[in-house]
């Protein structure tokens, strides 16, 4: 009896539903639909079109953000869970910097240095797991301290200076082209695909989603929180160091400053990226969209002459606008599903 | 005084797209009266409180509030408040490291000196009289979070009587008692007995009936939208009051199932399904009970007693000292809930908002965490299959929703707890451990949840309920426990079940503990 009457309410109520799908259509495309307007007001009408469209700037962007994409992408691997980790930027810089001096000093094979420093870049992740699950510390503030400390030991390990010698034949590598595009970019989609894989079709990533949406419900549903969100650290610092050797690859050289400074774009991308879903949440693709979107609007401004400062308030402002767009999109969705769901409590 | 009608509301519509949330509403509530609003989850009570505190516009209607005459489109908070009308919800809304005094203050203006510090004297001052005058046992300066749930709901109380200056006026309880142990609803009773008395007209909003029935002097019972019917509690009994929230829909089926189940002797013939042996846990001291195939089992007890507890430590979520458990006659040690769920024990929580459902992702996903393997073939998941299957869930249990797409915090209570239910009752457990599964949940939903739990049941598992709604409990179990600090102190067979039997064993002391 009941039963059919709530049928008979849901019927009613599946107009109203189609309705909010354009807000859903614009929420979803809008980054991306932002992102090919900025290329096209760059590339087609502003004085800066030649130069925009030319070949070595599109291989230079689509290079360069390669770096800042990988990070971005450690970074969502535990934000999915919902925590941070804010040393993703410094851990990169254990792997680049251990490459390099390992190539330049010591003369290892490049196999074995690739090897030796994304193992270093997953024993940072290690620590930074173990404090965070098994003494149960707060994942941002401790992130935040390792990635600090991690900078300091960098620095006095170099010296503060730039470690040179790389074999010429790895900058060449970087600098080549895989079907007209630039190699290190191709490696990012790579990546990209993995951990959107990873993230999104299997057991694994689902249930981190589950810690991220409440973690005390996810432990009573018989999900190893403390393990789910131990792996994700480790598979964040993985892909940290796989960044940090494509960044030595990319320069040639090493120093401690460079890897860390990719913090702020990667998370900007980060923030832009939760913008794309619905429940404001970080995700790959999202993310992705972010990097190339920061990266292009920093390009065209200052290809129209803008200073440097226009990088931190780009990355700043976006950050901040970011998570005030998710947060409201999430509000509007929430009072447009109870409007929908008529009174019920 | 008491005659007029302090709150009058007319002919209050409101539309949704899709449904009409009001049809035509009208209440009157006098001064110095305590004054029900019940229905169903979804009937509209909600909305009306949100248009009377002004979040909500009507699309019609008007409301005459102590001589004013407002329309009810044209309602905005601010205009709700300066008339009078205050609503304390459920949540209570008070700041847990705040003093009482700041508590009582917050929201307007704190005195001060002319430098901007807070004159704290004053501020104790003012607290003082709220406190005297609702005979709150609290004193200003102790901070919120170190007072009984009962005591803050009261401060949350006299917190909405701010501003009043004098006058009298509305004050709307939206489910108070839903967060209070069952035996501290009478502390917070004496502070609304209080505020009618002095004038103020009380709206007393709650699914727990006993409660209005005790505390109420009047009873306007809400269906789809409209007003079905207005009571004198005087002359009204649950049953009848049931009736009224249910409509055509009512009591027959609940009382076909207190007869379904075990009768002891044919009980004695079904294989045992859990055995606990002298189990020590937290609070528990030597537990000793037996459930066999298709039983269901009430455990009574107060807060604080170890019920949750018992529930825990069964589910692997709460390390036990000692003792011995065993199901379907195989000895177990769960570590962690993983191992319960994998040898066929599920726990349902108490509190389903912050340990039960994942607010973000959507109905499906949810009723799907807890089989996602299943799903998982050669690398990716069958979205298809998952769809299938939670769509038969959600027909099965009866879930409300526009879609299985949608997220599951925009359902209502009632419905997310079908949810959380489907997760686990698709998995054909063994043994069902329910935490206060009714817990703000409507009269049909509940009849649909204990629905559920026979039908699992009747599969030849067996089920422990946990609730503090001891009448609820008493019809809906075969058997129950009580237990009081820590040890089951008596055993109660459905032949001798009562709410108010329960009652005195469960505020019973320790002495005659040796009943089992």
């Amino acid at each position: 009896m009941l039963s059919e009457l709530v049928e008979a309410k849901n019927d009613r109520e599946a107009p109203s539903r189609a309705r909010w799908s354009s807000v859903n259509f614009a929420e979803k495309y809008g980054l991306g639909g932002l992102l090919v307007l900025m290329i096209l007001v760059f590339g087609l009408f502003a004085p800066t079109s030649r130069l925009f469209f030319s070949p070595p700037n599109i291989q230079n962007i689509l290079a360069n953000q390669s770096v800042t994409g990988l990070i971005a992408l450690a970074m969502v691997i535990t934000l999915v869970a919902g925590y941070f980790d804010i040393s993703v930027a410094a851990i990169a810089g254990i792997s680049s910097v251990t490459m390099a001096s390992l190539l330049a000093t010591d003369q290892v094979p490049i196999g074995i240095a690739m090897l030796v420093a994304v193992l270093l870049a997953l024993v940072a992740g290690i620590v930074n797991a173990t404090l965070i699950t098994t003494l149960d510390l707060d994942p941002f503030i401790v992130t935040l301290g390792t990635y600090v400390l991690i900078n300091g030991i960098l620095l006095a390990y170099t010296g503060g200076r730039v470690v040179q010698g790389v074999p010429a034949s790895i900058g060449n590598w970087g600098a080549g082209q895989w079907l007209g595009i630039a190699r290190p970019f191709w490696l990012l989609v790579l990546a990209a695909a993995i951990v959107w894989y990873l993230l999104n079709q299997t057991p694994f990533g689902r249930k981190l989603a589950a810690i991220g949406s409440n973690r005390s419900a996810a432990g009573l549903a018989g999900i190893g929180v403390k393990r789910h969100v131990f792996i994700a650290y480790m598979l964040g610092a993985l892909v940290a160091g796989v960044a940090g050797v494509l960044l030595t690859v990319r320069s040639g050289s090493a120093d401690a400053a460079s890897a860390p400074s990719f913090l702020f774009p990667a998370l900007a991308a980060v923030f832009l990226g939760q913008t794309t879903t619905k429940s404001g949440y970080p995700n790959v693709v999202g993310a992705m969209i972010g990097v190339f979107f920061v990266a292009i609007a920093v390009n065209g401004f200052t290809l129209l002459g803008a200073q440097n400062w226009i990088t931190q308030v780009f990355n700043g402002g976006v950050l901040v606008l970011a998570v005030a767009f998710s947060k409201v999109m999430v509000r509007v969705r929430d009072r447009n599903a109870k409007k929908r769901n008529g009174m019920a409590t | 005084m008491v005659d007029e009608a302090l709150l009058s509301v007319r002919g209050i519509s409101k539309m949704y797209p899709g449904t009409l949330a009001l049809d035509g509403v009208d209440l009157d509530i006098r001064g110095g009266e305590i004054h029900a609003l019940v229905g169903g989850n979804g009937c509209g009570k909600s909305t009306l409180i949100k248009i009377l505190s002004g979040v909500v516009e009507a699309d019609a209607g008007e409301m005459h509030i102590a001589g004013h005459t407002v329309e009810a489109a044209r309602i905005h908070p601010r205009r709700a408040y300066d008339l009078g009308i205050r609503v304390v919800h459920q949540d209570l809304a008070v700041f847990p490291d705040l003093s009482v005094a700041e508590n009582l203050r917050l929201g307007t203006d704190y005195p001060a000196t002319g430098f901007g510090q807070v004159r704290w004297h004053e501020l104790r001052r003012g607290a003082r009289d709220a406190i005297q005058k609702l005979d709150i046992a609290a004193r200003p300066h102790d901070l919120i979070r170190d007072l009984p749930v009962a005591v803050r709901a009261q401060i949350a109380a006299a917190r909405a009587m701010r501003g009043m200056d004098g006058r009298n006026g509305i004050i709307i309880l939206d489910e108070p008692t839903a967060s209070l142990p069952r035996h501290e609803v009478h502390v917070l009773f004496r502070a609304v007995r209080r505020m009618a008395s002095e004038g103020h007209a009380v709206l007393f909003v709650s699914h727990r009936l006993d409660e209005v029935l005790e505390l109420t002097q009047r009873v306007t019972v809400m269906r789809d939208g409209r007003v079905v019917s207005e009571h004198s509690t005087a002359s009204l009994t649950e049953q009848d009051l049931i009736g009224s929230i249910l409509g055509e829909r009512s009591i027959p089926e609940r009382a076909e199932r207190v007869v379904v189940g075990g009768r002891s002797t044919e009980r004695d013939l079904r294989p045992p399904v859990l055995k606990i042996s002298d189990l020590n846990a937290g609070p528990l001291r030597h537990v000793n009970l037996e459930l066999r195939a298709g039983e269901v089992v009430g455990v009574a007890g107060l807060l604080g007693s170890g019920r949750t507890e018992l529930l825990r430590a069964l589910y692997g979520d709460l390390r036990k000292s000692s003792g011995r458990v065993e199901l379907n006659g195989r000895r177990v040690a769960f570590r962690d809930p993983g191992q319960a769920i994998a040898a066929g024990v599920i726990m349902v929580p108490e509190d389903r908002v912050n340990a039960g459902i994942f607010p973000d992702l959507t109905v499906d996903e949810n009723m799907s965490i807890s089989v996602l393997r299943k799903y998982w073939r050669g690398g990716w998941f069958r979205r298809a299959a998952i769809q299938r299957d939670a769509g038969v869930l959600r027909k099965r249990f009866r879930v409300k929703t526009p879609s299985g797409d949608v997220a599951i915090r925009s359902l209502s209570g009632g419905n997310q707890q079908k949810v959380v239910m489907g997760r686990w009752l698709r998995l054909d457990p063994a043994l069902l451990l329910l935490d206060e599964p009714t817990q703000g949940v409507d009269v049909g939903a509940r009849a649909d949840i204990y629905a559920a739990v026979r039908e699992a049941t009747h599969g030849g598992s067996a089920a422990l309920i946990v609730t503090s709604d001891l009448e609820e409990l008493a019809q809906v179990v075969d058997r129950a426990v009580v237990l009081h600090e820590g040890r089951i102190v008596a055993e109660v067979p459905a032949s001798e079940l009562s709410a108010q039997g329960l009652n005195e064993l469960i505020y019973q002391r320790g002495e005659e503990s040796h009943v089992v």
